[in-house]
């Protein structure tokens, strides 16, 4: 028997749109191919050095020989196939497309409102440009990328995003933050 | 309780991400060992004053098991280091 599944975004219906863009903002990425990829033993540089970012992914650090690894070229059914033909034997590859949301928070405040939740030294100098790595925001674990001086990626477990946004809604208080679906 | 560890794979964290399991220092017996042997390494916990390693799980960054050593009365950390570094079979 054929059954027909539909996609559902976790945050769909959870956030209010605010229309009016602020100082600060927060993404919530609708589809993003997402893929967990696990260095088999003694095999971390060679895994390393297939996942150069080359524009069609990249790789955020997660763990010793563990990646989070991000496309948005390739569609979630085709990322993991084509991570798993490149790193062959190298790693284990687990798709996670519809397991995690992505969040982007880019402003002026945007490394202010994250300081609220996360004991991280989120200076510049300290967490340059590229940095990846998990961290606790309050009492959520998360993998936080800085993309740019003053924008970063937040990927979270789905079940989590909900709690995660009014965490972060809580953490920009003080700020100006609007949040909504990235267009794209 | 030391309050920042390093961690050798994700750098200084507050202890909040972190799950603390307990002595490091037992060595799990063999299969066949005796009775006494087993309820050492089960039960038997000495508490010491002073310099320990325990076993420091990072459960909010790179999830590796880590060995601590650090002073239980003045919260000083000497030393941190992964698990399967530092010849252990954690897991
Ligand atoms: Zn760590």
């Amino acid at each position: 028997m054929a059954y027909d599944y539909q996609a559902v975004h976790a945050l769909d219906g959870m956030i209010g749109a605010i229309a009016e863009r602020r100082a600060n903002h927060l993404s919530v990425h609708r589809t993003m191919a997402i893929a967990m990829v696990l260095a088999g033993p003694g095999q971390t540089a060679e895994a390393a050095g297939i996942l150069v970012s080359n524009g069609e992914f990249e790789a955020r650090f997660s763990g010793p020989g563990e990646w989070l690894v991000l496309s948005q070229v390739h569609a979630p059914e085709t990322l993991a196939a084509e991570l798993s033909v490149r790193l062959g034997g190298f790693a284990f590859v687990v798709d996670q497309s519809h397991g995690r949301v992505v969040l982007t928070l880019s402003g002026p405040d945007a490394a202010r409102i994250l300081a609220n939740g996360i004991a991280v030294d989120l200076h510049a100098d300290a967490f340059p440009v590229g940095r990846a790595a998990n961290v606790l925001c309050n009492h959520l674990s998360l993998n936080l990328v800085r993309t740019g001086d003053q924008s970063f990626d937040l990927v979270v477990m789905r079940s989590f995003a909900g709690a995660l946004v009014d965490d972060l809604k809580v953490m920009a208080r003080s700020h100006d933050l609007s949040v909504d679906f990235a267009t794209r | 309780m030391a309050s920042l560890i390093s961690c050798p794979h994700c750098g200084t964290r507050p202890k909040e991400e972190f799950f603390i399991r307990g002595d490091a220092n037992p060595v799990r017996p063999a299969p066949m060992a005796t009775d006494e042997a087993w309820n050492d390494y089960v039960h038997l916990r000495v508490n010491p004053r002073g310099r320990i390693r325990e076993h420091w799980q990072h459960v909010a960054g790179c999830r590796r098991w880590l060995v601590v050593e650090r002073d239980n009365f003045t919260h000083e950390v000497f030393a941190v280091t992964d698990a399967a570094k530092a010849g252990e079979g954690a897991r």
